[in-house]
Formats: structure tokens, C-alpha cells, sequence
């Protein structure tokens, strides 16, 4: 195995232990035992035997040690239970909302790249209108006036992010379509869906795809963004972003309670983009990015 | 260069008319009656309002005419830096935005002047050496920096700095004054020196890796003066690093005002879109919009003025940066 694509392993399996931990955690963090006995009493419990929502006004505010391993935060909830159970909501986000961007993206820049002219330069006007406006206003604007929820969120944060995919793909599409090999399909009389999606696509849509991680790393950012704003997933879904924005009103204490999202969601950020990065390394046609 | 100049203004505007015809499409497409809304959240959500009182409410904010008529309307008047009134306390949104201004550009200017000052020499100090230790060390934090969402570094800063070591103010409020913005600049500088140290980094060690580099040294230039002429050649480059920065920094701005409850422009469009205030959400998106199709278009022309080829491109292309 040659350096890079070891590299490439380790990259992809630290950044997999999130989606793993998003999977596991209703299973981890739960108030119900693993193996109860037949009078109810706890057997097994699982390792972390709180549930994300359970409120406990007799612990408000503990901070960590045996009983609850990170402490509670103001409504006695279990700091580590709700980072865990957080996990889902910016895992799944970050992957909804870069898989619609990437389509999104691919379409518009196959239309552009394929049909050229009037098409090529509507789509690129478009485009530089969704990058003039930065990510952040143009998601609040939206969540404002949509109904906050999960689905909402991602919509609104793959509307933003499609453009650098649909940059690469055109100009992937614009170099092949002139070809000889398309020329010759062309030739033996192949259709135009046959041409794009046999001949073309595969060539113009890798570079998209290694990009893929980057979108997920701004997607997740943008999301813990809006949630922290309060314009995220509704209340009681755990989230990073809300709860980093109800530790804040908690300064200067209960430090354990803002601690774990920040971390939760730097490393998040961190695997996908090394997982870019190994991505970029190992494919040397695409231009290396900065962020 | 004038024809080139005069055809990105002109596409500059387009820009600026399609963001506005986006954002006001989503804000009023959106499900809901804004006249329904606001008059519920004018007051007691226990009242009933009689449909009366709502068409009388639609009419007032021209809520009853057609999305086109509308939107041509609002332009019209924002080109005048009319508003209207904020459904919120019936103030002209152009005076409570006049009024967060101020702190905000304060926040803004000071983070990029300070960002750029520390960004551009560790930058060129790390292009110097590619691979060297400086190089692996700056590359490192700045990707950790990228990873970093900018309210949870802020967060972060408080904690230590106001939670434990307790030399900085909570809250950025007036009266801290000057010792309240160290924070909030701080944080949103760190944010763009990342981007600002790694773009000179690849931009200079590009044109220190050039042939015109390479007889230069030939000829004994030294150092510094291989470093000046490095800088030259990669400079429109780093003109469109600024038209890639501005977004970033407004997003970025947003956020840690509301992390330092600093009352600037983020935190009344944060406000604003809490009490679904339409008018007030318009115009800020309008100034955001404003502010950075301007800086682009100012990047541009720059570029072209230190660069004439570029001038002759038809597409000015940015290296993909994502904001």
C-alpha cells in the first residue's frame, strides 16, 4: 500500500467513526438496560444509561463525575447523552445537505457545459448570484420565514454550497464534449443521454466528488450556525449548535457544558476535511483548494 | 480597461438585482401570512384580529399587490435607502440599520486589518520554506482554524478569557467600550488570517517556484528583494482573495455578535428574523448584498489594474475558494 493511500485509510476511518457513533448512539445513550431482569431491576445498563431528554431538576447543573461522566446542563439533562445523541442531527445534515448540493450542482453544471450559449450564460449568472451572497444571510433569510426543521435547514444550506460542484462539472463537460472519443460515439449515432451519461459524466463528475467532503465540513458548520441561532431543528432534537448557544447564557460557568459540542463539532470538521485532503492527494488532476 | 471596467459594473448590478430578486422570492414565497404574523406577534397571541384589521394591515405595507409590482417597488425605494417601517415598532428600517452599522463595520475592519497584518508576513514567511518547520506549523493551525466554527472560537475565548481568567468583559455591550471588542475582533481575525496565510502562502511560493524567480537569483537579488518582486507578481491574485473574503467575514460577522451580544448588524437581523420582520430582514440582506458585490467588483478592477491580462480574460477566475 503505497503512503498516500494508507493515508487515505486512516482519513476515511477516523472520519466514518462519526456516521458509527450517530448509528450507535440511541443504543449507547439510553435510559432503558440492555438486560433487564423479569422484576424490572437493571441487569445491564448501557454505558451511558441516560436518555437525551430526560430532565432532572435535582441535578441541575452538576458537574462531571461518576454518576453523570460530562455533567448536566441547566435542565439536568446529561451533557454526554445529548452530544452523542447530537451526532445524528449533524451527521445527517452535513450528508443530506452535500448529497442535494453535489446533484443539484452536477445538474446545472452538465446543463452548462453541454448546451453552452444562452443556457451556459444564464446558469453562470445564477451562479454568481448564490456566491455573492454569503452562505449564512442567505440560509437566515430563508429559515425565517420557513418553518425551522431539519429537512428546511438542509434544503436551505444545499441551495448555497452546489456552486463549486457545478464550476467543476462544467468545465469537465465543456473539455470532454469536444473529444474524439465522444466524437466517435457521436458518430456511431449514440443519443445524447447515452453520450452524457456513458462518455462524459463518469470523466467530469470524480473531481466534483472529491470535493464532496469540504461541502459536508461547511455544511455541518453552517447547520451548528443556525441552530445556534435557534433557526436549526426545533427543540427537543439534540443539537450541537443549541446547545452550545444555551451553555453561553450559562457563563462564566458549567465550562463541561460547552466543552463537548465545540470539540464534537471541530473534529467533525476536521475528518472531512483530511478526508479531502487524502481525496485531493491522491487524485493529482484536481486544482488543490484552500478551504 | 474602461470597456472592461464598464462591463463588470454592469454585470456587478445584474448580480446585485438577482440577489435581491432571490432573497425577496424566498422571504415572501415562503408559507404564512407575513400581515398575519406580524399583527400576532405586535401583541397578545390570544387575540383574534378581525379580517378587517388584516386586510387594513395588508394594504398599509402594500402586502395586497402583485410579487412583481412589489418587488420593482421595494428596489425602486431601496436605491433611495428607503425601507419602509419595521413591522416591529414602526421605526424607518433605514434608521435602526443606520444604527447598528456603526459596530458592526467597527468589528469588520478591525478583524481584516488585523488579520491581514498578521496573515501576510507568516504567508510569505512560510512560502519562503515549503515544507519547512514554520510551514508544517502555520499549515497546521490554519487547517485546525478552517475547522473551527467561528462562535464556538469565540465561545471558547470567553470562557477562558472572561469565565476563568476574567480580564475581559461578558458582554460586548456600550458601555465596556473598547475592552469588550478585543474578543469579538480577535475572534473574527483569527478566522481570516487562516484563509489570508494559506492563499499568500500558495500564491508566493508559486511565484518563488517561477522561472523569472529562478533569474533572479541568477542575477543576486536578495532576499527581500525576491520577496517584493514575488509579492508583485502574485498581487491579483490577492485582490480576488478579497472579493472571496468579504462573504466569509459577514457570515462570520453574525455569529460572533450574537456570541458577544454585540448590538450591530448581525444581531438585529437575528432579531429581525426572530419577529419575522420583514422590511428590516430585506434591507440588511440588501446591505450585505451591496457590500459584496462592491467588494468584488473593486477586486476585479483592481486585479485589472495591476494585471492588464486579466482585463482581456473574458471570466475573471478565482482559485475555488469556499467562502
Amino acid at each position: 500500500m503505497t503512503p498516500a493511500r494508507a493515508a487515505l485509510r486512516r482519513a476515511a476511518i477516523a472520519f466514518a467513526l462519526f456516521p458509527l457513533i450517530a448509528l450507535l448512539a440511541p443504543l449507547v445513550a439510553r435510559e432503558k438496560p440492555w438486560i433487564s431482569g423479569r422484576g424490572g431491576e437493571t441487569i445491564v445498563s448501557a454505558p451511558v444509561p441516560f436518555d437525551p431528554d430526560a430532565v432532572d431538576l435535582d441535578r441541575r447543573l452538576a458537574s462531571p463525575g461518576r454518576r453523570h461522566l460530562l455533567g448536566t446542563d441547566e435542565l439536568g439533562r446529561d451533557v454526554l447523552s445529548r452530544a452523542l445523541h447530537g451526532t445524528r442531527l449533524s451527521v445527517a445534515a452535513g450528508l443530506l445537505a452535500s448529497a442535494l448540493a453535489l446533484g443539484l450542482g452536477a445538474a446545472l453544471g452538465t446543463l452548462a457545459g453541454w448546451a453552452g450559449g444562452r443556457t451556459d450564460r444564464t446558469v453562470l449568472l445564477f451562479l454568481q448570484i448564490v456566491q455573492a451572497l454569503p452562505a449564512l444571510v442567505l440560509v437566515i433569510a430563508g429559515a425565517a420565514f420557513l418553518k425551522p426543521s431539519f429537512l428546511v435547514a438542509a434544503l436551505l444550506i444545499a441551495l448555497t454550497g452546489w456552486t463549486d460542484a457545478a464550476r467543476l462539472v462544467r468545465a469537465g463537460t465543456q473539455r470532454l464534449k469536444n473529444e474524439a472519443f465522444v466524437d466517435a460515439a457521436r458518430a456511431t449515432g449514440a443519443s445524447n443521454a447515452r453520450l452524457l451519461f456513458v462518455h462524459v459524466l463518469p470523466h467530469a463528475l470524480p473531481p466534483a466528488l472529491a470535493t464532496l467532503p469540504y461541502v459536508l465540513g461547511s455544511a455541518v458548520l453552517t447547520e451548528a450556525g443556525l441552530s445556534f441561532l435557534g433557526l436549526g431543528a426545533p427543540p427537543p432534537t439534540a443539537s450541537w449548535g443549541r446547545a452550545l448557544a444555551e451553555a453561553r447564557n450559562l457563563l462564566p460557568g458549567a465550562w463541561w457544558c460547552i466543552l463537548p459540542p465545540a470539540l464534537a463539532l471541530f473534529f467533525l470538521v476536521w475528518t472531512a476535511r483530511r478526508l479531502g485532503d487524502a481525496f485531493l492527494g491522491r487524485r493529482g488532476d484536481v486544482q488543490s483548494r484552500l478551504a | 480597461m474602461l470597456r472592461f471596467a464598464l462591463r463588470r459594473a454592469a454585470s456587478a448590478l445584474l448580480t446585485l438585482l438577482g440577489v435581491l430578486a432571490l432573497v425577496f422570492g424566498l422571504v415572501t414565497a415562503a408559507p404564512g401570512d407575513a400581515a398575519a404574523l406580524a399583527a400576532r406577534a405586535g401583541g397578545n397571541r390570544a387575540v383574534a384580529i378581525s379580517p378587517e384589521a388584516l386586510a387594513a394591515f395588508r394594504h398599509l405595507y402594500g402586502l395586497d399587490r402583485p410579487l412583481t409590482e412589489r418587488f420593482l417597488t421595494w428596489v425602486w425605494r431601496a436605491a433611495r435607502l428607503d425601507f419602509g417601517r419595521s413591522l416591529l415598532d414602526g421605526q424607518p428600517v433605514a434608521l435602526r440599520v443606520a444604527r447598528a452599522l456603526p459596530a458592526t463595520l467597527a468589528l469588520n475592519t478591525a478583524a481584516l486589518l488585523l488579520a491581514t497584518l498578521i496573515g501576510v508576513p507568516l504567508g510569505v514567511m512560510a512560502a519562503r520554506r515549503p515544507g519547512g518547520r514554520l510551514d508544517r506549523i502555520s499549515g497546521f493551525v490554519c487547517d485546525a482554524l478552517f475547522s473551527t466554527p467561528t462562535f464556538v472560537l469565540g465561545l471558547v475565548f470567553l470562557l477562558v478569557f472572561s469565565g476563568w481568567l476574567r480580564v475581559t468583559p461578558l458582554f460586548a455591550d456600550t458601555e465596556t467600550g473598547l475592552r469588550g471588542f478585543l474578543l469579538p475582533v480577535a475572534t473574527l481575525a483569527l478566522a481570516s488570517l487562516a484563509l489570508i496565510a494559506r492563499f499568500v502562502r500558495v500564491c508566493v511560493a508559486a511565484a518563488l517556484a517561477d522561472p523569472a524567480a529562478l533569474a533572479g537569483r541568477a542575477r543576486g537579488e536578495r532576499p527581500s528583494e525576491e520577496i517584493r518582486r514575488a509579492l508583485r507578481r502574485s498581487s491579483s491574485a490577492f485582490a480576488a482573495m478579497g472579493a472571496v473574503l468579504v462573504p466569509s467575514v459577514v457570515s462570520g460577522s453574525i455569529l460572533v455578535e450574537r456570541v458577544f451580544s454585540l448590538p450591530g448588524a448581525g444581531s438585529l437581523l437575528a432579531e429581525a428574523v426572530f419577529a419575522r420582520d420583514l422590511p428590516t430582514v430585506l434591507a440588511l440582506t440588501w446591505c450585505s448584498a451591496v457590500v459584496v458585490v462592491a467588494a468584488s467588483l473593486v477586486a476585479d478592477l483592481v486585479a485589472a489594474a495591476l494585471d492588464p491580462r486579466t482585463a482581456r480574460e473574458d471570466e475573471v477566475t478565482v482559485p475555488g475558494v469556499a467562502a
